[in-house]
């Protein structure tokens, strides 16, 4: 375990390093770089450094401590734009997790489907990849309009839920594809072996297929959540529902011709987010090292 | 279309026996008949090797007793059942050229899985892992994993694993192919021991001559598309030791199933061993 400590301790390091250059070369470019930005043939290459585009890393820094001024909509008091940012952040945390939620558990769903019928494969698989190439933006009025005053017993629709329902539509699919890919890996020596054991579908799934799955399967869970987190910002802008990231980003860059740090310390606060889900599929992976391949370097 | 077995399972009845099984894959382009009327019986504790140039449907045949295949005709009992049956009831142990051991279970994790699969409660698993491990010289490396043992030994725990259940036949399709000479030996000594100590009747499934003279109390040698039985050879060396292969009577029984391989008289020269393998190779691409 010694050893996997200072690999994390190294990779840890390259991190802040990599952060240390990127916030360097901004801070370089706002001071030496040239004032209109570099355009060639019309096209901006690289932007302004005037405050309004790029505010200094400090200003935005120091914009988070700012007292929030009224049109920022949080759900919940907020005193200040770090307040704003946090409070936005866990609820649009709170709907990515829960169409993170779905969305593993309707991929996994269609990769068994997948995987246990030959035909159920041929006639998915083009539907899920084309589900992809339909524009959120396009279909979160749907959702909204169909989740709209459904109600089952006291069970009542909410706005959120059509979020999370975008979410899980951005992060069923890699999982859908990478869980299929994974089932199918054990090799036919494998296959035969539990076949000849009598192993019927179920103990072959639990003891091989799945175990197998997971080095597949935990890179699609960091798709899968990053997805989800985009899905909830985009959804939550698309169908205009308040108090996540996403509304928080529009309301500032509404505000933005006083303020442009504020833009940038919501879309810091999206970074986050990301991070947050990615370290959470970390744990994940962390816990399944035993069937990641390559477990024997350890 | 499959007959069945028509025995009931006694104590008398042999490990396997094949009534007039054929074959016949069914390609886009025609088929092919990959076995042809074949008819053999192995007896209890009897240790048999299948050899034959590539193509010949030897591990064709091993599958067909392993009910991993079903036949196109003929009759099929392993222990007096239907092979269907004998696979189910796990009348039989299997091996095969790569080991196929779960990687992310440790060695001992293995050995136990078919027990596990069935249902054997979790401190007989354990103590029967042991045992096997001791018995295939690896109890010292139970807590490691696959990965991390060389290929001879990741064979002897798929050995391990095969024995597992105690089965009276145990199925090895070229389990020591992918090794080198010298483990290869090694390994063909213990499995001679093993198959002594347990009294299960192996169908052993060979290109090397040496190996099936070694091994076996009789060799069937094959001919290729449709595969056929060329001639079975009964070997008779008593035990084997490593003088065993220095014995005249081995080098006799080699040249022997060479004969048969390629269908006459093997000419007398020092590289024979050398050139037959080229022939076989030859007449397998055939």
């Amino acid at each position: 375990m010694s050893r996997t400590l200072g690999r994390w301790a190294g990779r840890t390091v390259l991190v802040v390093l990599a952060l240390a250059v990127v916030l360097g070369a901004w801070e370089a470019y706002k001071d030496w770089g040239p004032k209109n930005g570099v355009t060639i043939a019309g096209a901006r290459i690289l932007p302004r450094t005037s405050d309004a585009a790029m505010p200094h890393l400090s200003t935005i820094w120091k914009a988070f401590g700012a007292d929030e001024v009224g049109g920022a909509i949080t759900l919940g008091p907020a005193k200040s734009v770090l307040d704003s940012v946090v409070s936005a952040g866990l609820h649009t945390l709170r709907w990515a997790a829960a169409g993170f939620a779905i969305g593993v558990v309707v991929g996994m769903l269609l990769a068994l489907l997948m995987d246990r019928l030959r035909l159920a494969e041929r006639a998915l698989m083009p539907y899920v990849v084309l589900s992809q190439t339909v524009p959120l933006i396009a279909l979160a009025p749907l959702v909204t309009k169909w989740g709209q005053g459904s109600s089952i017993g006291s069970f009542r629709w909410q706005p959120w839920m059509s979020v999370s329902v975008i979410a899980a539509y951005l992060a069923f699919f890699p999982v859908a594809v990478g869980m299929v890919r994974g089932l199918k890996s054990p090799s036919a020596v494998h296959a035969e072996y539990f076949r000849s054991s009598a192993a019927g579908w179920w103990r072959t799934l639990v003891r091989l297929k799945l175990p197998a799955s997971v080095p597949f399967l935990v890179p699609a869970l960091r798709l899968a959540a990053a997805g989800a987190v985009v899905g909830t910002i985009v959804a939550e802008i698309s169908t205009g529902l308040d108090g996540g990231i996403g509304r928080l980003i529009i309301t500032y860059s509404q505000q933005a011709t006083g303020d442009p740090s504020r833009v940038y310390a919501a879309v810091i606060g999206a970074a986050v987010l990301g991070l947050v889900a990615a370290a959470a599929v970390t744990l994940v992976d962390l816990a399944l090292w035993r069937y990641s391949r390559g477990a024997d370097a350890r | 279309m499959t007959q069945p077995a028509p025995r009931s399972p006694t104590a008398a009845s042999a490990a396997v026996e094949l009534s007039a099984v054929s074959k016949t894959f069914t390609a886009r382009h025609g088929s092919v008949v990959a076995l042809q009327d074949i008819t053999l019986t192995v007896a209890r504790g009897e240790f048999v090797s299948l050899i034959g140039p590539s193509g010949c449907g030897k591990s064709t045949l091993l599958r067909i007793i392993a009910d991993l295949l079903r036949p196109s005709s003929g009759g099929v009992a392993v222990n007096g059942k239907p092979a269907r049956v004998a696979r189910q009831d796990q009348d039989y142990g299997i091996a095969f050229q790569q080991a196929g051991l779960l990687d992310w279970r440790t060695v001992a994790a293995n050995v136990e899985l078919p027990l596990e699969l069935h249902g054997v409660g979790r401190r007989q698993r354990r103590a029967r892992a042991i045992e096997l491990l001791e018995l295939v010289g690896l109890a010292e490396f139970a807590k490691h994993r696959p990965p991390q043992l060389s290929g001879g030994m990741q064979q002897r725990v798929a050995i391990a694993r095969a024995l597992a259940e105690r089965p009276a036949l145990l199925l090895m399709d070229e389990p020591f192919g992918a090794l080198d000479e010298m483990t290869r030996e090694r390994m063909q000594n213990e499995l001679v021991r093993i198959a002594g100590e347990t009294g299960a009747a192996v169908v052993f499934v060979t290109h090397s001559i040496p190996e099936a003279v070694f091994l076996s109390d009789r060799v069937v040698v094959m001919s290729p598309r449709p595969g056929r039985i060329a001639e079975t050879i009964a070997v008779s060396l008593g035990d084997r030791t490593d003088d065993t292969r220095e014995a005249p009577q081995f080098y006799a029984a080699i040249t022997q199933v060479r004969e048969a391989l390629r269908g006459r008289p093997v000419p007398d020269t020092v590289e024979v061993g050398v050139a037959v393998d080229r022939a076989v190779r030859a007449q397998g691409a055939l």
